[in-house]
Order: C-alpha cells, then structure tokens, then sequence
C-alpha cells in the first residue's frame, strides 16, 4: 500500500508554507493569503470551482491550526484570528481527528451503481434476483432505488455483463472498528467513542478530508520565539524515513532548535528488559498468554472494544513513556517532545504528564523542509547514544519487540510468539478469540499498522525503502555498540 | 557475462524533494520494465537548490545527468527509453 498522493503532498505543502510564514515572522499577516497562493484562479479547478478549492485549503489550515472543524461559530472568522490562537496552544480534548467537512466529498449512500456496459438484457438477472425490489428499468436499462437498496450486492454478482459497480467509502471502508459513518446531510463523522486514532481513514481519504489536529506551529512558536527549552525524543521509526545516516537525522533535528534529542530507542532498553522479566512472572503465575502494550492504537482499541483482552495486556511502560521520563530526569526543566510516526501517540501522549508535544514525520519533515536544513549536508557527528541495543531500533518494525524479548531471553526458555501485524476487521476476530480461548502462543505482538511504526499513518517514505533504511539504522547502532 | 549499469539516475534527497514525492521515486527499481532491469544505477543527491527557486519543481531527479522536474517514477522511465544514447532504440 501507498500513501502518495496529491492529498498528502497539499497537506504537507501547507504545514511547510505556514511554518515558513511563521518563521519570518510573517504568519499573521499572510496566513489568509495561502488558500489564494495555493489555488491560483484556473481554468481547471479540482473541485467544482476555485472558491471551493480555497474554502478546502482554509478549513485544512484550520484542522492544521489544531482546530475542530465542527467547532467553527462564524464562517467569516480569518484564519489570522485562529493562528493567533494556534501560537498559544490550543486546549487540548483528547480526540486528535476532525473532518474537514468542506472536503469531504460526500461520498456514494448506496455502494452499487448500474453502468452504462448494462445491455438491458431481456433475463435482468438484477432485477428479479433484488430481495429488495430496489432495480427498476428505464429506458432499457437497470436503475437502483436507493431508497430501497441494502447494499447485498446480489444483483453485482447477478449481472452476467459486469454492468454493477462496487463504489466503496474508502474512510468507512479502512476504519477497522466502525468509528466513522455520515451524518444526516452525507458528511462524515468520526465517534471518539470507538475511534482508535488508527489514522487508516485520514491516509484512505483521497480528498484528505480527514485531518489530525497538529501543534506543530505552537511548538515551534515556543522554540524560537519564546526560548522554550525543549527535549526532542526520536522514534525508532523516524530514522527509516530520510535517505541519510542516523546520526545526520538526529543533528538534523537538533539544529531545528532543540536543545537535546534523545532516541526512544533508549527508552526500549528498558521496555525490553521489563517487558521480558514481566513475561516470565506471567507465565510462572499460569497465565495462558501475554500481549504487548506499546502500540497505542492497540491499547485504545482494547479500552473501547475488547476490556475482555485487557487482563492480558503488558503493564510495562511503553519506550516513549520511559524515554519521557529519562528525558524529565535529566533535563528537569525541559519540555518534552515526542517525534513519531504514530497518530495515536498524541493520544497516548495526552494522558501522560511527562510528554508536552507530539510532532509527526511529515510534520518533522515540513519543518526542515521550511528552515532548509539538508539532511544529507549535516553533520555525521558520532552523536548516538553508547548503550542503545540494536534491537531497541528495531521496534519500529513488525516483529521487532519479539525479537527484542527473545534476544534478552536465554535459551532454555522456550517461549512460542505471534505476531498481530496489523489491526483489521478479521484481525480483531482473532484478537477477540483469544480472551475466550487461548491462543497456542505464550507472547503475542500487536501492531495496529501492518509492517509496524514505519508504516504508521504519518510518514513519508514507503514501506519498502523504509525497511531498507531501518536496517541500516540498525546496522549502524551495532557498529557503535559492538 | 553481467550486464553493467549503463544509465545513472540520482534522486534528490533534499528535504523538501524528499518529503513532497521524492522518498517514492526510490522505488524506481523494482518499476523498471523488463528492456531497463540491470541497466540502471539509482543513487541519491543532496539538495540541488530547486527548491529554492518558488517554481514548486519539487521532486527532481536527474537522468544522465539531465534534470527531471516533478519527477514521477514514470516520468524518470519514459526519459531512461527515449533518451538519444539509449541503446534500446
């Protein structure tokens, strides 16, 4: 699966334009002129016209702004007035998604469509297969009722000239736990009662109409404007993400303005260590099986939709959470910024005092794309923590905490794993088995992503390159250590 | 016999190129049809400053040398097979 498309590329063209509007100082002044610069008047609009166009880019500057669109009370409010906002924080609530109504294209109510291959045949295998009785012909052809239609798809698999279309909702179609569906006028709405801040609907959308509310112009506002002084920890993750050695991203990122940066690999020393001592009591005690708990998206998803896993899940930190507190202990009057490439991490992030900030990989990215900081031209300085283990990198792929466990476990402990790559609706069947019956391995790993955090919903490289460049990250670690 | 690489494409890995597009195009190999496999070099390039021009020609990459402006992986293949010192022609 990819993520490109031109959706992603205007989300991060904008967090670029209002970083480098920010930077010089020039954010109140020009920010309403970005959806005019963005989308210049054209003969050929992407939506039906160039003000609809521009309303999209407000609303999505909005959304990047860290507002909820729904929260909008006067249509005329310049998006001056909410930057002005944005610069001081916004109160967060807990729910890191808004759709931005105005993009969303409202996509098909009813998943079936006749096409015009439909030959109006004399069998309508369509018609008198509906149990709905939803198909009437007109003009010699098939047409759906859909004010009757159930979505069965039987007159799909009934029509002998592949005349039936399937159109899919892709956000509805992504959202593994039923969290978004539409409102009474066809827009769609997230339920923060179910969401799991997968983040699989905003990267399904392709009219990115499904934004994460960021603090990324906060953030930088307090780095150069307020000398805030700030401690950044790296995800394992981030550093598949850029064609460059680990230490240049990691001096990268320093030069942005932080004042420290440690890696979360650090904080997975400890995870590891913990997780694999808390395993073995586990088991000592007679417990059929035990899951991770660092993918936050996993561990929302068992609060909202499996509690019957939950006497099951780790209670070892998560490597952001002991990284964070590393972080407080040796920098006691920092703030701490946790670089990802996860959206739930905001989540996760909201309910632990210690994190301040949490930016994303394209967020990362558009900041040095903004302040022209070339990775590849910075600094190879031997900037890598001593006492990093290889493995603690390679949490940011799936089957990377397993490995982490076992290289810590000695050998005559034989202990079955499985691996959970990827929450999905047949995922959570399995998942959801397990609380009833157990499954025949003792440890299980659960990524909500499918290849793991460097696959996570905010990133910028794909699948396979990162990979390649985790590896090599690794690589480089062991050099270092060994 | 192995057959050397005959073509050179560098891809920028500037942020900016990296973060709008640029990170895809390094799936160039595994797109290439079956005429260009094993002929074809891909290396990375630090910024080349077109991101300085206010042109949006992000992502670039150059093929023999010859710059491609919002390069797509397609874009980079159509020159590698029309390209004059192409021996394929």
């Amino acid at each position: 699966m990819t993520y490109y498309n031109n959706a992603v590329i205007t989300k991060r063209e904008l967090l670029v334009r209002l970083i480098q509007l920010l930077d010089n100082n020039e954010l109140l002044d020009r920010i309403d002129r970005i959806p005019v610069e963005m989308r210049p008047r054209t003969n050929s609009p992407i939506r039906c016209c160039v003000h609809k166009d521009r309303a999209v880019m407000k609303y999505k500057i909005m959304a990047l702004l860290g507002f909820n669109i729904a929260d909008e009370e006067d249509e005329l409010t310049p998006l001056k007035e909410y930057a002005k906002d944005a610069l001081k924080g916004y109160t967060q609530n807990g729910n890191f998604l808004t759709v931005v109504d105005e993009a969303c294209s409202s996509c098909v109510q009813v998943n079936y469509t006749v096409s015009n291959l439909c030959q109006g045949c004399e069998g309508r295998p369509c018609q008198v297969n509906c149990p709905k009785d939803a198909i009437m012909v007109i003009n010699g052809k098939a047409n759906i009722d859909h004010q009757k239609c159930v979505n069965c798809g039987i007159c799909q698999k009934a029509c002998p000239f592949h005349a039936i279309a399937y159109l899919p909702v892709p956000c509805e179609e992504s959202c593994p736990v039923k969290a978004i569906r539409k409102n009474a006028d066809g827009i769609e709405e997230i339920d923060f009662e179910k969401c799991i801040h997968c983040g699989k609907c905003m990267t399904a959308c392709p009219f990115g109409a499904i934004s994460e509310k960021s603090q990324i112009l906060n953030l930088y506002y307090n780095i150069k404007h307020q000398n805030e002084k700030t401690v950044a920890m790296v995800a394992p993750a981030i550093l598949s993400q850029f064609k460059a050695s680990s230490s240049q991203i990691l001096s990268s990122i320093k030069a942005i303005g932080f004042d420290h940066v440690i890696e979360v690999a650090e904080g997975a020393n400890l995870t590891t260590k913990n997780e694999t001592q808390e395993l073995l009591e586990r088991i000592e005690e007679g417990a059929p099986f035990m899951t991770t708990s660092c993918c936050p998206s996993y561990a929302e998803f068992t609060d909202k939709h499996a509690p019957e896993l939950k006497p099951f899940i780790s209670h070892t930190p998560s490597p952001m959470a002991y990284t964070a507190a590393l972080a407080k202990e040796r920098f006691p009057d920092h703030n701490v910024v946790f670089i990802g490439p996860c959206l739930a991490k905001r989540r996760e992030a909201f309910k632990h005092q210690d994190i301040d900030y949490v930016i994303t990989t394209e967020e990362l990215g558009a900041l040095l794309a903004a302040l022209k900081i070339d990775i590849g031209q910075s600094e190879d300085s031997n900037n890598i923590a001593k006492d990093i283990m290889p493995e603690s990198r390679g949490y940011a792929a799936s089957g990377g905490v397993t490995t982490a466990i076992k290289s810590v476990l000695s050998s005559d402990h034989n202990i079955s794993t499985q691996l959970i790559d990827g929450i999905d609706k047949k995922s959570i069947r399995l998942l959801k088995s397990f609380a009833k019956k157990a499954p025949a391995s003792a440890f299980i790993e659960v990524m909500a992503c499918d290849g793991g955090c460097i696959n996570g919903p905010v990133n910028v490289s794909p699948l396979k390159v990162s990979q390649t460049m985790l590896k090599k990250a690794i690589q480089e670690v062991e050099q270092v250590c060994c | 016999m192995l057959t050397k690489p005959t073509y050179k494409v560098q891809i920028c890995c500037g942020t900016m190129c990296h973060i709008m597009g640029g990170a895809e195009l390094h799936l160039l190999h595994d797109r290439l049809p079956d005429s260009l496999k094993g002929k074809v070099d891909v290396e990375g390039l630090t910024c080349m400053g077109k991101c300085n021009t206010g042109k949006n020609e992000h992502p670039c990459a150059l093929v023999n040398g010859e710059v491609i402006e919002n390069a797509s992986i397609q874009k980079i293949i159509t020159k590698l097979l029309t390209t004059h010192t192409n021996d394929l022609l």
